[in-house]
């Protein structure tokens, strides 16, 4: 138990059981083990987590929806100064058509004047959804990526050189698991609000949110560690910068995606609600979570303007999620680990 | 333990510290309270900027006004705080009592959210696990991930806009067409038959029961007009209370010969509760906190009596499932009366009983069942909006986890020494795979007062959440820091319940 | 491929001459990926009231899924075909009911791995109640005492205090005592033994084997033993049946199929076991005294030139600590050890878990920090270094690990993890560091194109060459080897030592070889260092150290050895009974 304890991805006892799976190899599945390996020819280990990743049902079809949703919102009202094939401007109002409701049909299948209808004052609510996508998905990924980034970073020094680095770090997630996340998401938020923009906004969450990843980072590196192939390494006198980069992070980049993508996934919801709290993206500027929150009180008469955003953000977080379900078992044959 | 606590308390304490004053930075740099004023041109425009900036002690650096609030903080912890007001608003009142109004609602929504998603995602865990990759799990993957992915704020509002309108506005008259029984029965044919599975067969005739059975029971219930006055009535209480009996029994005694005196003392206290429950008839209307209480602890007393009298050589278990079975009899009666309240708050809410703002009904004035009736009406719909992602999480974890243990060496131990499933799932495989999630609860609690934040703006609440929220969109730091405050006490608390739980799983862990 | 034996001797009464365990055409198939893929075919195999039958065979042979596939314990991805018949009671396809009435009360298990073998979070004692309370219509308090009487009939020391401690209170051998105390509590018919003693150090180990030969006796019921190791087979078993990627190779009486194999396998099978005492016996070196105070010098190193007066490696009174962590204290691993390693000789490092062995080897290649004392590569201390002041140093020392699958990074080729030292050290680069791996894939033998291989794309005796080659990439004077040969097959061992001896012989490095295999060791080693508890309990040629033990611990570690021969083991045993009666008093 006391060599075990070393392993331990974290201070508090939480990981023992699932550390204990991945130290027994009971014989039968050895056994089984090595037939498998007699029957798959020798792939390289992406090629293998390619393949993995296509046979995945629920996760190509994640995937295929998370890129017809970003092309969707990038191509039709255009992006930047790049026009899109949109022909409305989401910034325009326009005489109410049938009190604004959706022309959207499927059967027969038509686009119709307004597909998604029009707000109160007229504006096309297709427009508006697509440039909200835009926001919302901006934000998310750049959360996803400075979240990922700094989380990554801090994890794995804590993980490699313990000490005062592991040290601050396990007191500031001590100090983090009590703020809840959306709160000091709303603080930061509102902090943020003079510098302006989805861009700084989308950067400021990242800083908050990488805590959960750092942790998983860690507790990879503290394992990983203390594995032969890494003393091996430092044996031959191998540099920290060498073993981390080389030897360690290659090792860990599947959990790393996963938790990536996960993070994308919460950072979409996080910044929905705080939109609709009104911490988030700032009218004029709009985001999904900023529309639902501007046309609440129009629920009862005009519901579709609450439907539509609503939709694509659990359609989102729904595609990345299956996506990083996807990636999980990909990259760890052996489903359903307890995540740590 | 003693020693664990005291331990803990420390650490707890220069926890709670530093993250409230990480948060008392963040909240200052993140606005200027004076800026309405500043801007502001009316009269007595000075005398308002000092009074406030005396007040917020905005003429002090920071650090030191962290100090002073620290300092102020520390009255209401130190004996015969009066003084005691965790800092003044901007408006100049006192933030305590604010606190004391919304501190009680929010930790009924909270509580009741994780106490809830925890069981039923822990119940939903265990059995998607030992069913693994049937159409069962394979839907409550889906409902996970849905769970996973749902904005809270829109499902409240939808809750809101079709649960409880469209209920209430059906509750002013309920009829159902045969169409719509016929449909709600085949809908719970379709789910039952998931849930249970098995082979084509058994499908098909699970699927036709529980249409059936549903179908009926609502005709029933219709025609008497239950949903006017809704009733378990005495005999609902025993005939649920014998059912509830026997599950227990089963499930964590099993019904070998060698355990069927657990079964008749479980049996038998079902009935004796009931009779008790019978005979205290007079006492309901006038139940007080109090009476409840007296009348709980004597059904308890009764199953641990009669597991004692009946029990024979499996006399522990036989009094720990009897005194099971006397909780569960309580809960039937509460519901009982519950239900019997109904038609009282039904009157009093103007016919719209299903809450959708606010924790409580204003100037209700009811009895101990119907204050409690339309409490819980009130906490219905906010405790499912946050629930959700808890229960996902839960049910993903236990699943998870329970398939981990079923690989274990000791499980398979447990089959090589012939053991029944029941045992080992319930006392091998259950029992280790609760202990991973003793630390989650801890680290999801922060995450529903989080989602508590969001409901209660939906909802109307005047809580925590919307302590914090109005403070924040105001610049008034003293109300947010109050709800920073209670959030990381509360967590470390809840953190602390968790070791504390998690120690007593695990005997490998000691607490020092 | 029914086997006829009779039982060894006839202590057993008469009447009951039908066979326990009949297997007739058993078959195992795992769904792996969409397809069925066989472990095991066509097994048979009779076990008789009273007999020890022992199926071995190598990792993948279908040994234990044979066995496991008898009781349907085997995961739900698998498929079990053919006979079992339990006294004329057909097992394979049975209910679920029937077999559970089988499982723990006709049928006891023991398994390997006694530290996950048992329920973290129960006592031990309700884990054999438990077992009592399933079978019999008993009462809680009669199984408590009957779990107490089976703690007693199994030599767990206290045996009422252990009742309510848990298994993690207690050590490997007490555990696996409490694993035996529940396969035995119902009195089964048969005792299905997997690996019982693999995962245990060989002093208890052989504690082990005696309590499960005196079970025999005393309990009149058969037992199956699946095992790899040739000893224990020679130590407890009366028929033996060998097993080769899931079919039955050869079986028959045990004498018969050590003395006189008939199928090639077996020989084969039998020849790569390392055998205690062959060597010496053999006398195919010859030995020379020691010179006093430093190196022994090898009959097979002879035309070298004369050892120089530094040795290779030099411990003068080495203590290595693990820090204390948080309350945990800190813990001396290795107390006050002092050796030396001539330069060309191998030295075997031997000892049970937890002596200290390990410790020392990576302390020696700078991987753990030396507490006090000095450890000198050839002539320069290495302890205390720093990092920057060490690398030069690393150059003249390397390390082969135990676990050729964890020491390889899995996301690095073959060629990279083997030309690592090379690019770090002699800063070479593509076509000239290409050369030099496609030298050192040769010299270990393995073909060019293995170097864009992945760990994971090659065997276990594959991925340990590798693991040599990275060590002997710089040419060190010093080579640790840490129970390289452990995790393999005997049959890759074997040829895994051969090589090593080859290029040790070609390179002439030094060599640390730690093992827990006194066999092992008893080929390779000129000289052997015996540690007990952090301590340096013995030190001396390889015959002084096995044939003349002084310490009286030294000699119940060579005693607990078994030995791949029925007839030597028999009397090995009969001399360790003696020696343990006469060392009782001696050794504390």
């Amino acid at each position: 138990m006391t060599d075990l304890r070393n392993d331990l991805p974290d201070d508090g006892p939480a990981i023992e059981l699932a550390m204990g799976t991945l130290v027994t190899l009971d014989d039968d599945l050895a056994e089984v083990d090595v037939l498998a390996q007699q029957s798959v020819a020798a792939r390289s280990s992406t090629q293998t987590v390619m393949r993995r990743f296509r046979q995945h049902r629920a996760a190509m079809s994640g995937f295929v929806v998370l890129v017809a949703i970003i092309l969707l919102a990038f191509s039709s009202i255009g992006f930047g100064p790049v026009p899109g094939w949109w022909k409305l401007d989401f910034k325009i109002p326009m005489p109410l058509v049938d009190a604004g409701a959706p022309t959207l049909s499927v059967w027969p299948p038509s686009l119709g004047e307004h597909p998604f209808g029009q707000d109160n004052i007229g504006r096309d609510y297709f427009a508006l959804t697509m440039k909200g996508a835009q926001q919302s998905l901006i934000i998310a990924f750049l959360v996803g990526i400075v979240g990922t980034v700094i989380g990554t970073v801090i994890g794995a020094c804590a993980g490699y050189f313990r000490g005062w680095t592991e040290a601050v770090l396990m007191r500031l997630t001590d100090v983090m698991i009590t703020i809840p996340l959306l709160a000091v998401a709303a603080v930061i938020a509102v902090s943020s609000k003079g510098l302006g923009g989805v861009w700084i906004l989308g950067a400021f969450l990242g800083l908050v949110t990488w805590t959960g990843l750092a942790r998983i980072v860690r507790g990879e590196f503290l394992s990983l560690r203390e594995k032969e192939f890494v003393d091996a390494a430092r044996s031959v006198g191998a540099s920290s910068g060498r073993i981390i980069f080389r030897h360690i992070l290659p090792n860990t980049i599947g959990v790393i995606i996963v938790a990536a993508t996960l993070a994308i996934s919460s950072a979409i919801l996080l910044e929905s609600a705080l939109s609709f709290l009104g911490f988030g993206v700032q009218s004029p500027d709009t985001s999904l979570g900023q529309l639902i929150n501007s046309y609440r009180s129009a629920m009862t008469t005009r519901p579709w303007l609450f439907w539509w955003p609503g939709l694509f953000i659990i359609a989102i977080a729904l595609a990345v999620n299956f996506i990083g379900d996807g990636l999980r078992d990909a990259f760890d044959p052996r489903q359903d680990r307890v995540k740590a | 333990m003693f020693v664990f606590v005291v331990r803990r308390a420390v650490v707890s304490f220069f926890i709670v510290l530093a993250s409230t004053a990480l948060m008392y930075v963040l909240v200052a740099l993140s606005g200027n309270p004076l800026k309405d004023l500043l801007e502001y041109n009316g009269p007595g425009r000075e005398a308002r900027i000092a009074a406030r900036t005396a007040a917020l002690n905005l003429d002090v650096p920071i650090p030191g006004r962290y100090v002073l609030w620290l300092q102020e903080v520390g009255t209401c912890v130190a004996p015969g705080g009066d003084e005691c007001t965790l800092g003044l608003d901007r408006k100049l009142r006192p933030v305590l009592p604010q606190l004391d109004v919304a501190l009680g609602s929010t930790m009924r929504l909270v509580i009741a959210a994780t106490v809830l998603a925890l069981l039923l995602g822990v119940v939903t865990g265990v059995v998607t696990a030992l069913r693994q990759y049937s159409t069962f799990d394979y839907s409550v993957t889906f409902i996970a991930f849905l769970c996973f992915s749902l904005p809270v704020f829109w499902v409240s509002t939808l809750l809101k806009q079709y649960i409880a309108i469209d209920l209430n506005t059906w509750l002013q008259d309920p009829q159902m067409t045969y169409a719509s029984i016929g449909l709600l029965g085949l809908v719970a044919g379709l789910i039952w038959t998931i849930v249970i599975g098995g082979d084509a067969r058994r499908r098909l005739v699970v699927a036709a029961v529980a249409a059936a059975a549903t179908s009926g029971t609502l005709i029933v219930l219709l025609n008497v007009g239950w949903f006017r006055r809704p009733a378990l009535g005495i005999a609902g209480i025993a005939v649920s209370a014998l059912v509830l009996a026997f599950l227990w029994s089963a499930l964590f005694a099993g019904l070998r010969p060698r355990t069927r005196p657990v079964l008749y003392a479980s049996l038998a206290t079902a009935v004796a509760g009931t009779i008790v429950v019978a005979l205290a008839q007079p006492l309901m209307a006038e139940m007080t906190w109090l009476t409840f209480g007296a009348l709980v602890l004597v059904l308890i007393a009764l199953g641990l009596g009669i597991g004692y009298l009946v029990g024979g050589h499996t006399r522990r278990l036989a009094m720990q499932i009897s005194a099971v079975t006397a909780v569960s009899v309580v809960v039937l009666m509460s519901v009982d009366q519950l239900m019997r309240a109904y038609p009282a708050l039904f009157k009093a809410t103007g016919g719209r009983p299903m809450a959708t703002t606010g924790s409580q009904t204003a100037n209700l004035n009811g009895t101990f069942w119907e204050s409690n009736l339309d409490l819980g009406l009130h906490l219905a719909l906010p405790t499912l909006a946050i629930m959700l992602i808890s229960f996902a999480s839960y049910t993903r974890y236990t699943r998870a986890s329970m398939l981990d243990v079923m690989n274990q060496d000791y499980v398979r131990t447990a089959r090589a020494k012939g053991l029944n499933e029941r045992t080992v799932v319930v006392r091998h495989t259950f029992r280790n795979a609760l202990i991973p999630l003793a630390t989650l609860v801890a680290f999801d609690f922060a995450g529903v007062l989080g989602g508590a934040v969001v409901t209660e703006t939906v909802f109307g609440w005047s809580g925590m959440g919307k302590l914090f929220t109005s403070g924040l969109s105001n610049i008034d730091p003293n109300p947010v820091m109050a709800f920073f405050l209670v959030t990381a006490v509360a967590t470390v608390l809840f953190n602390m319940l968790a070791d504390i739980a998690y120690a007593y799983l695990d005997p490998r862990i000691r607490l020092r | 491929m029914a086997i006829e034996t009779q039982a060894p001797d006839l202590r057993r009464a008469p009447e009951d001459t039908g066979p326990i365990l009949e297997v007739r055409g058993l078959g195992v198939d795992f769904r792996v990926d969409g397809e069925w893929v066989m472990a095991a075919r066509d097994v048979d195999f009779t076990i008789k009231p009273g007999e020890v039958l022992a199926v071995v065979g190598e990792s993948g042979s279908g040994k234990s899924v044979s066995a496991m596939g008898i009781l349907g314990l085997l995961p739900k991805n698998s498929r079990t075909v053919g006979s079992a018949t339990l006294r004329g009671t057909e097992l394979i396809g049975a209910r679920p009911a029937a077999l559970r009435a089988v499982r723990g009360n006709d049928v006891g298990l023991i398994f390997q791995e006694p530290m996950t073998a048992l329920n973290p979070v129960l006592t031990n004692g309700f884990q054999v109640s438990e077992v009592l309370l399933s079978h019999q219509n008993i009462s809680p308090a009669q199984a408590r005492e009957r779990a107490i009487e089976l703690f007693r009939l199994v030599d767990l020391p206290n045996p009422e205090g252990r009742y309510d401690s848990y298994p993690h209170q207690l050590s490997g051998g007490q555990r696996q005592r409490v694993m035996i105390a529940m396969a035995i509590a119902c009195d089964p018919v048969l005792l299905i033994a997997d690996e019982p003693t693999t995962a245990l150090d060989v002093t208890v180990q052989a504690e082990i084997l005696d309590l499960l030969r005196t079970l025999h006796h005393r309990l009149d019921s058969a037992i199956l033993l699946i095992t790899h190791d040739m000893g224990v087979v020679a130590d407890l078993a009366d028929t033996v049946v060998v097993m080769k990627d899931g079919r039955v190779v050869e079986s028959g009486p045990i004498r018969q199929v050590f003395s006189s194999p008939r199928q090639g396998y077996t020989r084969e099978l039998l020849a790569a076991v390392p055998h205690l005492g062959a060597q010496i016996a053999a006398g195919q070196l010859v030995v020379r005294e020691p010179a006093p105070g430093t190196a022994a010098v090898t009959a097979g190193l002879e035309d070298r030139a004369p050892a120089p007066v530094v040795p290779a490696l030099d411990l003068r009174n080495l203590v290595l600590e693990y820090p204390s962590r948080g309350r945990t204290p800190a813990f001396r691993a290795v107390d006050d050890v002092s050796f030396s390693i001539a330069h060309g000789e191998v030295l075997g490092l031997v000892g049970e878990s937890g002596s200290g062995k390990t410790t020392i080897g990576r302390a020696v290649v700078g991987l753990l920090p030396v507490a006090s004392g000095s450890v000198s590569i050839g002539g320069t201390d290495v302890a205390g270094l720093s990092r920057r002041e060490l690398r030069p140093l690393r150059r003249r020392s390397a390390i082969v690990f135990q676990d050729p699958a964890a020491s390889l990074n899995p996301r690095m080729t073959i060629g990279e993890s083997i030309g690592e030292p090379l690019f770090i050290h002699e800063k070479l680069r593509k076509a000239a560091l290409d050369r030099r791996v496609e030298a050192l894939l040769d010299q270990v033998q393995l073909p060019h194109a293995y170097r864009n291989r992945f760990p994971h794309e090659l065997s276990g005796g594959q991925r340990q060459r590798v693991g040599i080659a990275r060590a002997l990439s710089l040419g060190p004077d010093l080579l640790v080897a840490d129970e390289p040969t452990s995790a393999l097959d005997v049959s890759v061992q074997a040829h895994v030592l051969e090589l090593f001896q080859e290029l040790q012989r070609e390179q002439g490095f030094a060599c640390l070889f730690i093992s827990h295999d006194l066999a092992v060791v008893e080929i390779l080693a000129s000289r052997v260092a015996v540690l007990h508890r952090g301590k340096l309990a013995e030190i001396g040629t390889r015959e002084e150290v096995l044939l003349h033990p002084r310490e009286p611990y030294t000699r119940r570690l060579i005693a607990a050895a078994p030995v791949p021969d029925p007839d030597e083991q028999q009397t090995r045993r009969a001399g360790r009974a003696a020696a343990l009666a006469a060392g009782a008093d001696a050794e504390d």
